[in-house]
């Protein structure tokens, strides 16, 4: 695909990126669609071993001698090695991207870590088995729990509060607020194939690693990805960049 | 139509004000408007001033004390009209387009889109570090947070009530992982979302072009705060004043929306809230 070609730098880096898909399942998707936009090579490591992970903080990218942990510091780091998936955007286009991840995190993120974490069906019977089967025992009797904990802390303490008194009146904003953001997503995106032209940006990264867990995981209880398959404009985008770029079906992570 | 509108301060040391407004046709549609102390959100009463002065609705501000007791969710500030209380910008901004008043008619889907995505951006970056510096930097919270949380209350009830408010904020910026952030990354962000704001604008009067929207109202409240509160350095409004059209957007909006409307104060507001202008 294009995205190669438009890459610039010569040097091959050796990077591993670790991962162990949490709430982090979305930057790992993430991550990887923008590596792929950028033509970064990068070896996709499952982990092993969660003690070597540095902080316990995933995903993380390991490049020769340097680690680092964060997504945007991440992005930033490819970035600065020149695998830019941006170089064609104008300022204002840059602008938009920042406002869009904006609302991503706001809007799609709490309703994305109460559907993974929080709603009891789902976390029981998809994601607790799914992520304790990819961490080594005695880890993965603690750290799911720790992980959905931390999931419904964050949701309660950033969405919660009056005038919304209890669990449930919380969970109807954030899934109103969701669904709101897809048909934000899917206006923006129109007819066209990526949100800026033809060639595939840090947005559409940060889009596909949010949506393509609610698109292709199979949960029990699945409001989110009802109204998703909806927006067929999104669906087709997610379809588009796993066929043109992951070249198969992903299940989850 | 426009009445007079009462432009207190956003810093009203130890009070906290509300206003009244009149409907443009004279009915009986008085609003309270109310602000809080700095209670960590200085820059929410300008926003909804802001506002409200761009669909041409008058408002009055006035101080009370009891102003975060007073709101439905707890947080300020909030207009009240007739017997409907209504709390932060999203639901003040339905409200009166439910009464036919709106900013953002105009725009097409994908605007309104845009629009969004923006004022999310606004709320993400630039109110975290609002807050960030007011409650986690811990010079700024002994030196002037602190005081001026508690300043309305007696000892010792000063103290527990600004150490719980900072606990709480604390914890939330855990939560949301900006608990680790450096006041250097803090700084840095805000310069990032100063950046993109600035190359939205570009050289346009508003936002959305010719016509202000919600999104002009939020980005001034947040600026002018920023610009003119006083803190211990001045590296946060150095960031935004290394963006020009940023400063002149502030300017314009001040110069147009709130000059020569501030004749009308009360006695009670204008004896304890200082002003500050831009224009010096």
């Amino acid at each position: 695909p294009s995205a190669a070609d438009r890459n610039a730098q010569a040097c091959f880096l050796n990077c591993c990126l670790t991962l162990a898909c949490a709430n982090q399942i979305i930057f790992c998707n993430l991550l990887q669609a923008y590596a792929k936009f950028a033509g970064a090579p990068l070896i996709v490591n499952t982990i092993n071993n969660s003690w070597s992970s540095p902080k316990a903080d995933v995903p993380v990218l390991i490049s020769e001698d340097i680690v680092i942990s964060q997504p945007a510091k991440i992005l930033n780091f490819l970035r600065k090695q020149r695998y830019n998936a941006d170089y064609e955007l104008s300022a204002k286009q840059g602008a938009d991207t920042l406002a869009y991840i904006a609302l991503l995190e706001e809007k799609l993120l709490p309703a994305l870590l109460h559907t993974f974490w929080v709603e009891a069906e789902n976390y029981c019977s998809v994601t607790k088995p799914w992520f304790a089967s990819r961490i080594p025992f005695p880890l993965s009797l603690y750290l799911p729990g720790k992980m959905s904990r931390e999931a419904l802390n964050r949701i309660l303490l950033t969405r919660g509060g009056p005038p919304l008194y209890s669990l449930t009146e919380v969970e109807a904003q954030i899934y109103r607020d969701a669904k709101e953001c897809l048909n934000l997503l899917s206006k923006r995106l129109g007819t066209s194939q990526f949100f800026f032209g033809n060639t595939p940006t840090t947005l559409d990264a940060f889009v596909f690693g949010f949506l393509a867990p609610v698109y292709k995981v199979c949960f029990p209880r699945v409001q989110l990805q009802e109204h998703l398959k909806e927006l067929t404009n999104l669906c087709r985008f997610c379809d588009d960049i796993l066929t043109c770029y992951f070249k198969l079906t992903v299940t989850d992570g | 139509m426009q009445l007079p509108l009462l432009f207190s301060a956003k810093k009203a040391h130890g009070s906290s004000t509300f206003a009244a407004l009149r409907c443009p046709n004279g009915s009986v549609f008085s609003i309270t408007f109310s602000q809080a102390r700095d209670r960590g959100r200085t820059s929410l009463p300008t926003i909804r001033e802001a506002f409200l002065q761009m669909c041409n609705l008058p408002v009055r501000v006035v101080c009370r004390a009891n102003a975060e007791y007073m709101s439905p969710s707890g947080k300020v500030p909030f207009i009240h009209v007739g017997n409907q209380v209504v709390s932060e910008l999203g639901p003040i901004v339905q409200f009166v387009k439910a009464k036919g008043h709106s900013l953002s008619d105009g725009l097409d889907e994908v605007q309104k889109a845009e629009m969004k995505a923006y004022m999310e951006l606004v709320n993400n970056m630039l109110l975290t570090a609002e807050l960030y510096l007011q409650w986690c930097d811990d010079v700024t919270v002994e030196e002037i947070t602190h005081p001026r949380y508690g300043s309305p209350y007696p000892w010792p009830l000063n103290r527990i009530l600004s150490y719980q408010k900072q606990w709480e904020i604390r914890r939330k910026m855990k939560a949301i992982g900006w608990a680790g952030k450096s006041l250097e990354q803090v700084l840095e962000d805000v310069d990032q979302c100063c950046q993109a704001l600035s190359q939205r604008l570009g050289t346009q009067p508003y936002f959305f072009n010719k016509q202000p929207t919600e999104l002009d109202a939020l980005v001034f409240g947040h600026l002018f705060t920023i610009l003119t509160t006083q803190l211990i350095t001045d590296e946060l409004s150095e960031k935004v004043k290394n963006y020009g059209n940023l400063t002149a957007f502030c300017r314009r909006i001040e110069q147009q929306y709130f000059e020569g409307h501030d004749k009308d104060s009360s006695a009670t507001a204008s004896a304890r809230c200082a002003k500050r202008s831009l224009l010096r």
